[in-house]
């Protein structure tokens, strides 16, 4: 079975850990990421006929990107960047993450996860945003850590990207 | 072969122009012209060796690259004059390598120094860690109680461990590359645990390390610990229970170096797939084997031994306590003994029953009343009178020592009297006062066991207190100047004294029921006429009765008598003579009734 490093990037409590606790499975507890200040998971995906086993490295989430450690995020195979849908500043802190973790480790395939669904109507993001982000060439998703909409669909999609040869 | 070309067309043109003698070679000619040329160029290219290095020069990295992707051929090719060239190279310059090798040397020599260090300072600080843990002190009891030196006890105990589980870790991502375990536990999951142990790794070398090349190597979680081994491209990671000599570090060592030789190129170009890695299960195996062994050789043995241990320690309490108890039975019969022998030889006491019942010593048996105690016999035996029940029947003893005894007892003798029963007879000797050996007489005949009473050699104690005075009295002379009947001062002292003894005397003769007469004897010398001397001896002896006031001395008859010179205290040849036959003597008459003198005397 292929495996593959998978990190999880966001600001402050934008749901990563939700995301992860809830749909993978999980050996460690979550008190690993306040001490050790990462946590890692499994999420095993199917692309094709082929499993996929993502290696998920959840990272305590801090405001400022200089502090996480790039030791966390060599040789990842493909990330995924997480915002809050009702907070406008995570995605501009977002964009920032990916510029940095781009120059740290070079192109990986990511996916773009909008969490926070459940909240729409308290979204501070609207549509255009996101489909703006999808103009440029960001696979944007729209999840809720609470009903798993959009979750499975996030992480295929990386998987699948993650396996072509061409990326 | 343009110029060949020319000359074949000018012979054959020479010899015969006008006919094709050669079509063959004419259409050959006509058709390769230009090839011909290019064809001689290329030989003279081939057969100039300048041309044919700058051709190959051209190509030689490409085509090692070729080959070395296809075999090894051109390694084992290149190896002899590689290292025949550093030979070489050494041998006439050794600064260019050293120069070279320079930056790579210091940094492989301080790790293997350091990791020496480490291990070494592992293996101290355990020993210390145990000698003051309770285990500790368990060691030390036991590095006492087997003679063995402490360190010697700490490293059988320190085998005690297990390499539960080893995982391989790609060292970049923190992947799984493979995975052995001990135990069916544990098994699962071990993708998450390889990487949480990446994670936890580069958090601690985050936080704490700070070099490139500093990295966490152990850590312990309860009583498993995880030794690191790391590599380039992979890590090892051993989980251990128990405590692992140090040994073990060389042995994860050798295998993470084992991995990086044989699988160098899966390692580089590994992007998620483990399945190459099916290849280093052996070595990864070896490392959970050898421990293992070990462990199950030595428990054995080690339970043994202890079994061994504890039989001995318990047979060497048992045989120490058998010799107390046979030690201290032994004493006991042996006082016991000694106490009936001293019972047997005490007259007036007869042992009937003896033994021990219940724990307890008893005797039974017969005593006289004025025989030793028996219970009191037992202070000083080794035995307090509450260890035996004695029961003691009186009865009287008829043996010599036990009728002396009794007699002494109704006789009321004086200590100055000894009593033995000899022959039916009791004897008495030493002596005593005249009224007790009468007394005795009499009563001896009521004792039990005897039918005759001895007292000759019994000394009458008065008699020969009177005796005594009676000696003093008749020792004494009171002398007179020549021809007088006058007392000298010194003569009146004298007789003052003959008064005390007589006083004295008297009353004994009264306490014994005896009587007793002075005769005071007046003397003259031989000079002068008898009737002179007959008349001043009984004058002299006047003078001394009046002397010793008689009214004074009572129950002593006093007979006073002048002998002249007729019975002279000594026979006068000298002035002295005559000098002590001029005095007064006395004499003392003891009379009892007749049949005592008579006895007596």
């Amino acid at each position: 079975m292929i495996q593959k490093k998978i990190c999880m990037l966001g600001t402050f409590a934008v749901g990563k850990t939700s995301l992860v606790s809830r749909f993978v499975k999980s050996l460690f507890s979550d008190k690993y990421l306040s001490s050790v200040g990462v946590k890692v998971d499994k999420k095993v995906v199917a692309v094709g006929q082929e499993q996929v086993n993502l290696l998920l490295w959840d990272i305590y989430g801090e405001d400022d990107f200089q502090k996480i450690r790039p030791s966390y995020l060599r040789g990842s195979a493909g990330y995924v960047l997480v915002v809050d849908g009702t907070r406008r500043e995570t995605l501009e802190k977002g964009i920032i993450l990916q510029n940095k973790t781009e120059e740290l480790i070079g192109k990986v395939p990511f996916v773009l996860v909008v969490n926070k669904v459940d909240l729409v109507e308290k979204w501070e993001l609207d549509d255009s945003a996101i489909a703006a982000l999808g103009k440029r060439g960001w696979p944007a998703f729209k999840t809720s850590a609470k009903t798993g909409e959009g979750v499975e669909n996030a992480f295929l999609t990386l998987a699948g990207k993650i396996l072509e040869p061409s990326s | 072969m343009d110029e060949s070309a020319e000359k074949g067309n000018g012979s054959e043109g020479a010899k015969s122009p006008p006919a094709a003698p050669d079509p063959l070679g004419e259409l050959r000619r006509l058709l390769f012209v230009a090839e011909e040329a290019q064809v001689s160029r290329i030989q003279e290219r081939l057969d100039d060796p300048e041309i044919h290095a700058e051709d190959v020069s051209r190509v030689l990295p490409e085509a090692m690259v070729l080959r070395a992707a296809k075999d090894d051929a051109l390694t084992q090719v290149l190896q002899p004059t590689v290292e025949e060239a550093i030979v070489t190279s050494v041998r006439r310059n050794p600064q260019v390598l050293v120069d070279a090798l320079f930056p790579v040397m210091g940094p492989a020599i301080r790790k293997a120094i350091s990791s020496a260090l480490a291990s070494m300072v592992e293996s101290f600080s355990e020993t210390l860690e145990h000698s003051f843990s309770v285990q500790g002190v368990r060691w030390r009891i036991e590095a006492w109680r087997t003679g063995k030196p402490l360190a010697e006890v700490i490293l059988l105990r320190t085998l005690v461990y297990r390499v539960e589980q080893v995982f391989l870790i790609h060292r970049e991502s923190g992947l799984l590359l493979q995975h052995v375990s001990a135990t069916a536990a544990g098994v699962q999951d071990a993708d998450m645990v390889s990487g949480m142990l990446t994670a936890i790794r580069d958090f601690v070398h985050d936080s704490f390390g700070g070099k490139e090349g500093d990295s966490l190597d152990t850590f312990q979680v309860g009583e498993r610990s995880v030794w690191i081994e790391q590599g380039p491209h992979a890590t090892l990671a051993a989980v251990i229970r128990g405590t692992a000599p140090r040994e073990l570090r060389t042995v994860l060592t050798e295998a993470i170096e084992l991995i990086h030789l044989e699988q160098a190129d899966a390692l580089q170009k590994f992007a998620g797939d483990a399945t190459p890695f099916e290849r280093s299960r052996p070595i990864l195996e070896a490392c959970l084997k050898a421990q293992r062994q070990q462990k199950a050789e030595r428990v054995p043995g080690e339970r043994r031994r202890r079994a061994v241990r504890v039989l001995r320690a318990a047979l060497g309490v048992l045989v120490v306590g058998l010799a107390l108890w046979a030690f201290f039975a032994a004493r006991r019969n042996r006082r016991w003994e000694a106490y009936l022998g001293r019972l047997a030889s005490e007259p007036g006491v007869v042992v009937t029953a003896e033994g021990r019942s219940g724990g307890k010593y008893f005797v039974a048996g017969l005593r006289d009343p004025l025989a030793a105690d028996p219970v009191a016999m037992l202070d000083g035996s080794g035995f307090s009178r509450g260890d035996v029940e004695s029961d003691w029947k009186p009865y009287q003893a008829l043996t010599p020592e036990l009728i002396a005894a009794r007699a002494r007892y109704l006789l009321e003798a004086p200590d100055t009297v000894k009593l033995a029963a000899r022959d039916g007879a009791l004897v008495a000797t030493g002596s005593a006062p005249n009224r007790w050996i009468e007394e005795a007489r009499s009563r001896s005949r009521l004792i039990v066991g005897i039918s005759r009473y001895d007292d000759r050699a019994l000394t009458d104690a008065d008699s020969t207190k009177l005796d005594g005075f009676r000696q003093r009295i008749e020792g004494r002379v009171i002398l007179f100047a020549l021809g007088s009947a006058e007392l000298s001062p010194a003569e009146v002292i004298r007789i003052r004294e003959i008064a005390a003894d007589l006083k004295q005397l008297s009353r004994l003769t009264t306490r014994v029921g005896r009587t007793a007469r002075l005769e005071v004897i007046g003397r003259g010398d031989s000079v002068g006429t008898e009737d002179v001397n007959l008349g001043i001896s009984r004058r002299r002896a006047d003078r001394v009765v009046a002397a010793l006031r008689p009214e004074e001395i009572g129950g002593v008859t006093l007979a006073v008598t002048g002998v002249g010179s007729a019975r002279p205290l000594r026979a006068e040849v000298t002035e002295g003579d005559r000098e002590l036959n001029r005095s007064v003597s006395f004499r003392v008459i003891l009379a009892d009734d007749h049949e005592k003198e008579s006895v007596r005397r």
